[in-house]
């Protein structure tokens, strides 16, 4: 029996505006940009779910409402859930409607795509839990497998979620890890043993993610059945074909008019028609297979480029110095408790700014280009860290505000007398527990 | 293979790009065996041939003088003084227009005496120069646009005059070189020349050990102040006045910037009323033209230097300048923004973005340094080597066509 199991990622920044070195200390708005640029974060939403998300959940809903055996898994990033809710509420409903049939999974995440395990595992845990808590809220679904930014990896990420009570996790099926065996079949993390591991084959995936519509392709243009073969071939040679890919593959990375839509909307019905072929959402397939081997993955692993590693955005010195500054300041950032100023750090520290930055540009330069709203990675880099410097001076305020209040009350608690004081504890312990005595 | 060349210009007596330009493309020319005989107008200007020298491939390249008195960048118009070789004023002085035609008819003469396979003419003087060697000898010719007049007029009052002799020269040409794509567009767009004759070759730059000298600006250093740093000349095309009023905006928000502009031009008035007008004089310093080592020497003591240009088809600026390792911030309307990547670039226009990217380079050290040290790699790429191979790529296709 062979498993397909197939895994879209949704996901959009928060694109910083053109923030300029003027605006430091006068504009606290970063992402507000409403010019006809690629920075402007509703007009991309808008056509994104025009081009991709729109169409594409009315072929997946089209496929689950008469496939019965059709399943799949999705994960979004809490900053494209909050960027549907204000500028396209229906592409979020249509979602949930989707989830809602019980055949679709969605993974757990870091809220902002962030690459903060990296850098900070306490504020990286704030941010699953922000995002399980804002998966919980909207799909009344709790994830048990974990897929981190970038797909990026690491021995001690997968301990920590077997620690932490997920089952799975995802990564790439890259060779240099793997060796001579093979990404479909389920393996053990290293210095694991309950939680498994899924492995991206990043062949039959990328097959369709990067080269569908690409015309100087030898097997373009690809059709659902030669596609179906190449799945077939593997039966007897594993256990789970893992399609890995980007939600936005469809319509937006590969237009409408190279055929996706069609080409997904007869796939899973080929597929089946193979009688040993079945769909499975992540968490079927890390249950229903046994680890064969373990994989060992000291250093970070990622699906980007042909490096499969970080250096898409920590490759330069300018991407290490804003990656830098953004987790730098973490400590002071905390103190504020203030929640727009955490919010607006943690919007800074999604993975995206710091791609932007990228000057590879070697045979990945031009999908950095394509995939960036900036003219260049230094625009990306000047208005990141223009923006970064006001958010510095705000949290600077903010802690010098909240010393200034703490030394007020002490002072002023400090000049009264023993029963003025009592009054003022007393007072303090009424209000904390009046419900208690407001409760008859 | 033999190529009759017509130049105006050539280092060390040279104002600008484009005797660099000629100098670097016919030293590699030579080097791969090509046979260049360099045509140039005989002037007091370019007089001292004598340091007019190939030390490697002295042989090779044989000059021919023209007497001349041109000298570059001016309209048609302009009047030239004329002195003999006794250095006194020739009664009746010339325009540059008239020079230009004097030499195309000497050029005539020279192309009938000469043995040559093609004729390849730098610049705009030099075109009817090779028009007529081409008429005499029916010789293939390439033009080599470095220029045009729409980029010295910055795209308003073209003189019509060396409009009407570069259009039928591009007519009369096989060939038509555009040092970048930016140029290749006005080719085509405002001269109605077929696409497929103009071949894009971006200009390079000598790649050398460079000479470190003695830090200037010492002062405004040791006070902790940042510098940057303008040079060429001071035309409406170089764009100085925007970058004027950039400097309005940077030292209204740091005042610890200060400016400095290197060359002259006939702006040169003009731009100092506005420094003056806008309150700057105690920030902005005019070096007057900076040549060789004071250039040099200038680079290396900035922190970044600025190349506004409103229309700019090349641009060694950047290039010049990220070899002493200072960075650039660019206009995006110029031609060698289409082959570097590690420097900063703006529309001219600009002025707010072109103040928040100088302010930027000097307050970010980490980018400013990853500007320097990708720049310098990048620019290693920019040889001469490799255009002469594009330029002779060119001969051999050409010569090939033609029998």
């Amino acid at each position: 029996m062979l498993t397909v199991c197939p895994y879209f990622h949704v996901h959009q920044p928060y694109r910083v505006k053109k923030y300029r070195v003027f605006d430091i200390g006068n504009d606290n708005e970063y992402f507000n940009d409403a010019s006809e640029t690629d920075l402007n974060n509703r007009k991309i939403i808008e056509k994104v779910a025009e081009k991709s998300y729109r169409p594409m959940n009315a072929v997946l809903q089209e496929l689950l409402d008469t496939h019965p055996e059709f399943k799949f898994s999705l994960s979004f990033s809490g900053t494209v859930l909050d960027q549907f809710e204000a500028y396209a509420p229906d592409v979020l409903e249509s979602f949930q409607k989707l989830v809602a049939s019980g055949r679709v999974e969605i993974l757990a995440d870091t809220y902002h795509h962030s690459l903060a395990f990296f850098y900070s595992v306490p504020e990286f845990e704030r941010q699953v839990a922000q995002h399980a808590k804002r998966i919980h809220e909207l799909f009344g679904y709790t994830p048990k497998v974990f897929r981190n930014t970038e797909l990026s990896y690491r021995n001690d990420l997968a301990k920590w979620c077997e620690d932490n009570g997920y089952i799975g996790i995802m990564a790439e099926g890259w060779d240099p890890v793997l060796g001579w065996r093979s990404p479909n079949y389920v393996y053990n993390p290293q210095g694991c043993s309950k939680i498994k591991v899924l492995l991206k084959n990043y062949k039959l995936s990328d097959d369709v993610a990067f080269r569908f519509g690409n015309q100087a392709w030898e097997s373009f243009p690809l059709s659902a059945e030669t596609y179906t073969d190449w799945i077939h071939a593997h039966h007897g040679d594993g256990q789970t074909i893992n399609l890995f890919m980007d939600y936005e593959t469809f319509g937006e990375h590969q237009w409408e008019d190279t055929g996706i839509f069609n080409f997904m909307r007869t796939l899973p019905h080929l597929l089946t028609e193979h009688p040993d072929t079945t769909f499975k959402t992540a968490t079927e397939t890390a249950l229903s297979y046994d680890a064969v081997g373990e994989i060992d993955v000291p250093d970070v692993m990622t699906w980007a480029d042909t490096d499969r590693d970080l250096t898409a955005w920590t490759g330069n010195d300018i991407q290490k110095d804003a990656i830098a500054a953004i987790y730098g300041i973490e400590r002071d950032v905390m103190a504020t408790e203030d929640p727009e100023i955490i919010e607006t750090w943690r919007k800074l520290q999604t993975s995206d700014h710091f791609y932007y930055m990228c000057t590879k540009w070697s045979e990945d330069g031009d999908v950095h280009a394509y995939f960036s709203p900036y003219e260049s990675p230094y625009d990306a880099y000047v208005a990141f860290m223009n923006a970064l410097s006001d958010l510095q001076l705000r949290v600077q305020h903010a802690v010098a505000e909240k010393e200034k209040r703490r030394q007020e009350v002490a002072s002023s608690e400090s000049t009264l007398t023993f029963w003025e004081r009592l009054r003022i504890w007393w007072h303090g312990l009424f209000k904390r527990f009046r419900s208690l005595f407001t409760f008859s | 293979m033999k190529v009759l060349t017509f130049g105006w210009d050539f280092p060390p007596h040279t104002t600008g790009g484009l005797g660099m330009a000629c100098q670097g493309i016919t030293r590699e020319l030579a080097q791969s065996g090509v046979e260049v005989i360099f045509v140039l107008p005989k002037s007091q200007a370019v007089d001292g041939h004598s340091r007019f020298i190939f030390a490697d491939v002295e042989k090779m390249v044989r000059t021919r003088e023209v007497p001349s008195a041109m000298v570059p960048y001016t309209g048609s118009q302009t009047m030239i003084d004329v002195y003999d070789e006794y250095g006194r004023h020739h009664l009746y002085s010339r325009t540059l227009l008239q020079e230009v035609h004097a030499y195309a008819h000497k050029a005539a003469e020279i192309a009938m005496e000469e043995e040559f396979d093609l004729i390849h003419a730098h610049d705009w003087t030099s075109y009817l120069a090779g028009v007529a060697a081409k008429i005499a000898t029916g010789k293939p010719l390439i033009l080599h646009v470095h220029a045009t007049a729409f980029d010295q007029a910055a795209g308003e009052n073209v003189d019509p005059q060396v409009y009407e002799i570069e259009k039928e020269s591009f007519a009369v040409a096989d060939k038509v070189v555009a040092v970048s794509q930016f140029t290749k567009d006005i080719v085509t767009q405002k001269y109605d020349v077929n696409p497929d004759k103009v071949t894009v070759v971006h200009n390079g730059i000598d790649t050398q050990e460079v000479k470190r000298h003695e830090p200037t600006l010492q002062e405004l250093r040791a006070q902790g102040k940042k510098i940057v740093l303008y040079h060429g000349r001071i035309t409406v095309q170089k764009g100085v006045d925007y970058f004027v009023q950039a400097a309005q905006k940077v030292v209204s928000y740091d005042p610890n910037v200060v400016f400095v502009i290197s060359g002259k031009g006939d702006m040169t008035g003009q731009i100092m009323q506005q420094v003056g007008a806008l309150g700057l004089s105690q920030h902005v310093l005019f070096a007057g033209a900076l040549w060789y080592e004071e250039r040099d020497q200038m680079y290396q003591s900035v922190d970044l230097v600025v190349m506004p240009s409103v229309s700019e088809p090349f641009g060694l600026v950047p290039l010049e300048a990220i070899q002493h390792g200072a960075p650039s911030l660019i206009s995006k309307q110029s031609g060698v923004a289409e082959v570097i990547t590690h420097v900063l670039k703006v529309d001219f226009w600009d002025v707010e973005e072109m103040a928040n990217k100088i302010l930027a380079a000097l307050r970010y050290p980490v980018m400013h340094g990853q500007l320097v040290k990708e720049g310098q790699k990048e620019s290693a790429q920019l040889s001469w080597k490799g255009v002469a191979r594009k330029v002779l790529d060119l001969y051999r296709h050409l010569i090939e066509w033609v029998t």
